[in-house]
C-alpha cells in the first residue's frame, strides 16, 4: 500500500541575491575589511591590507571588527560600508 | 496544508526517500502523513499557517505546519507537539542567537529542560539515564528540534551546521527535571514562570561533563567538584562567562536537603568559586594567548542566575554533570511557559 507524506523542508528557494558589480580597478578605492574578530585573522588581514595598498594602489583600507563572531555585522558597520567601493567579509578562525 | 506531497510504494521506500534527501539524522523517520500532521496541529489548536516566528538572520518564516511535519518524523505524538513548539519559539528569541548556535564550529546542541505538570502527562522521566534516552517523550522532542534545524534552517553537517566535532546531544538533548523527588523549586519557576505552569528552557550547550563525589556529605565539598569541572571547561574550552547547567541527582540532593541548602545557595556558592586566572592557560598548552593579562581573574558567571541548577538522575550514585555553554554569554538560556503568548510577559 502506498504512503503519501509531506515535505519537511522550508521549500523556499535561496533568498534573492546578485553579486555586486565588479570594480574595473582597485586603484584609488576605499576597501573595507570586516573581520569576525577571531585572533587568527589579524596577521592574515594585515597581509591582505598590505597587498591591497602596495600591489593594487588602494587609497584607504578600513578595518572593522564585529562584536560577536557568530552574529551578523552590526548596523553601524553596514552603514559605514556604504561609503566603501569594495568590502571583504573577513571570516577567519 | 501547503507542503508539497510525495507518494512512495511502502515504508521502506519512504525511508530511502528521506535519507536520499538528507531529511533525517540517519535514523529511520516516521512518514509525516497529512493525518498525523493534522493531529499534532489540532492538539495544539494551531492552524497550519500559524506563524510561530521568523528566524532572525535569514528572515525565514517558521510555520506550525512545518514544525508539525518534522515533529511527526521524529516520532512525536500529538501531545508532544506543544513542547516542541514552545522550545522552538524560545530558540527564536534574540538572546538565544539561534543562527550562531546552529552554525558555529563550536558544535553545541540545544539542551531542552522541561518543567511542570506536562512532564507527568507525557510520561517524561527525570530519573534513570536522565541525560540519555530515558523515555519516549524526551527522546522524540529533542530529536524533533534537531530535524527542524536540519530541514527548516538547513543546519545539516557541512551546510549551515559547521561543527568541527558536534556531540551526541545533537541527536536529542532533552531532560525533564525531577521535581517530585527534589527539595528545590523547579528551574522554570526560579526563572519567572508561575508555579504549576509547564515550561521549557533552552540552552545552547556543550556535551555533559560527568563528575563523581561519593565521599562527602558537605554541600561545599560536593560543589567544589562541580566548580572544578567548570574551571576545567574554562581552562580547556572557553574562558568566557555564561550559563552553565548543573545536573544534580538524588544521592547528592539528599546532602543539600539535609544541610538546608536551596538552589539559590548552590548558585551563590558556585558563582563565587568558579573562576580562574588567565595564566592557568600556561598549564594547558595555551600559553600563546595568555599575553600580558596572566594575573587577570575570569569568572564563569556574570551572576548567580547564570547557574541553572537541575534536579535529575537515577536514585543511586554520587554523580553529577556540568553542561557548559556553547559560547559564553553571547547566547543566553531562554525559558518560556507552554501555551503562553510569546509576545506577552510570562
Amino acid at each position: 500500500m502506498s504512503i503519501e507524506f509531506l515535505d519537511p523542508t522550508h521549500e523556499s528557494g535561496p533568498a534573492p541575491f546578485a553579486p555586486a558589480k565588479r570594480l574595473a580597478t582597485l586603484r584609488g578605492a576605499t576597501v573595507g575589511i570586516v573581520s569576525n574578530g577571531k585572533k587568527g585573522t589579524q596577521p592574515f588581514f594585515h597581509a591582505v591590507e598590505r597587498e591591497l595598498r602596495e600591489r593594487h594602489g588602494v587609497a584607504e583600507v578600513v578595518r572593522l571588527t564585529k562584536a560577536n563572531y557568530s552574529a551578523p555585522a552590526e548596523a553601524e558597520i553596514m552603514s559605514e560600508a556604504e561609503r566603501w567601493q569594495a568590502l571583504i567579509s573577513g571570516v577567519g578562525d | 496544508m501547503r507542503s508539497r506531497r510525495y507518494e512512495v510504494d511502502d515504508l521502506h521506500a519512504a525511508q530511502e526517500f528521506f535519507h536520499s534527501r538528507g531529511w533525517t539524522d540517519g535514523l529511520p523517520a516516521v512518514p509525516p502523513t497529512v493525518d498525523a500532521v493534522n493531529a499534532c496541529l489540532e492538539w495544539a489548536l494551531m492552524p497550519p499557517d500559524q506563524l510561530v516566528g521568523i528566524e532572525p538572520v535569514r528572515q525565514r518564516a517558521i510555520t506550525a505546519e512545518k514544525l508539525a511535519v518534522n515533529a511527526v518524523m521524529a516520532g512525536c505524538l500529538p501531545m508532544h507537539f506543544p513542547v516542541v513548539v514552545t522550545a522552538f519559539s524560545a530558540m527564536l528569541q534574540e538572546p538565544f542567537l539561534l543562527h550562531g548556535a546552529t552554525a558555529s564550529t563550536g558544535g553545541c546542541a540545544i539542551l531542552i529542560v522541561v518543567n511542570g505538570p506536562i512532564r507527568a502527562e507525557l510520561g517524561m522521566s527525570g530519573s534513570f539515564n536522565a541525560l540519555g534516552p530515558s523515555d519516549r517523550a524526551t527522546t522524540v522532542i529533542g530529536r524533533a528540534i534537531r530535524l527542524i534545524l536540519c530541514n527548516l534552517l538547513d543546519a545539516r553537517p557541512g551546510e549551515i551546521d559547521r561543527s568541527t566535532l558536534g556531540h551526541p546531544g545533537k541527536i536529542s538533548y532533552c531532560v525533564a527535571e525531577d521535581e517530585e523527588q527534589s527539595p528545590w523549586l523547579p528551574l522554570a519557576e526560579l526563572r519567572g514562570v508561575p508555579p504549576q505552569a509547564s515550561a521549557v528552557t533552552v540552552m545552547a550547550a556543550g556535551s555533559p561533563r560527568q563528575l563523581m563525589n561519593e565521599w562527602s556529605t558537605q554541600p561545599e565539598e560536593i560543589l567544589d567538584t562541580f566548580v572544578a569541572e567548570i574551571r576545567a571547561n574554562m581552562r580547556h574550552y572557553s574562558i568566557w562567562p555564561g550559563n552553565y547547567a548543573l545536573i544534580v541527582p538524588p544521592q547528592l540532593r539528599t546532602h543539600f536537603a539535609r544541610a538546608g541548602w536551596s538552589k539559590a545557595d548552590v548558585q551563590e556558592y558556585v558563582c563565587r568559586k568558579a573562576r580562574i586566572r588567565r595564566s592557568e592557560w600556561n598549564e594547558c598548552g595555551k600559553g600563546a594567548v595568555v599575553g600580558e593579562r596572566g594575573d587577570r581573574e575570569y569568572a564563569a558567571f556574570t551572576g548567580p542566575d547564570d547557574v541553572l541548577v537541575i534536579a535529575a538522575g537515577g536514585p543511586a550514585g554520587g554523580f553529577g554533570a556540568v553542561i557548559p555553554p556553547w559560547y559564553g554569554n553571547k547566547s543566553r538560556a531562554v525559558t518560556l511557559a507552554i501555551g503562553a503568548c510569546v509576545d506577552c510577559a510570562v
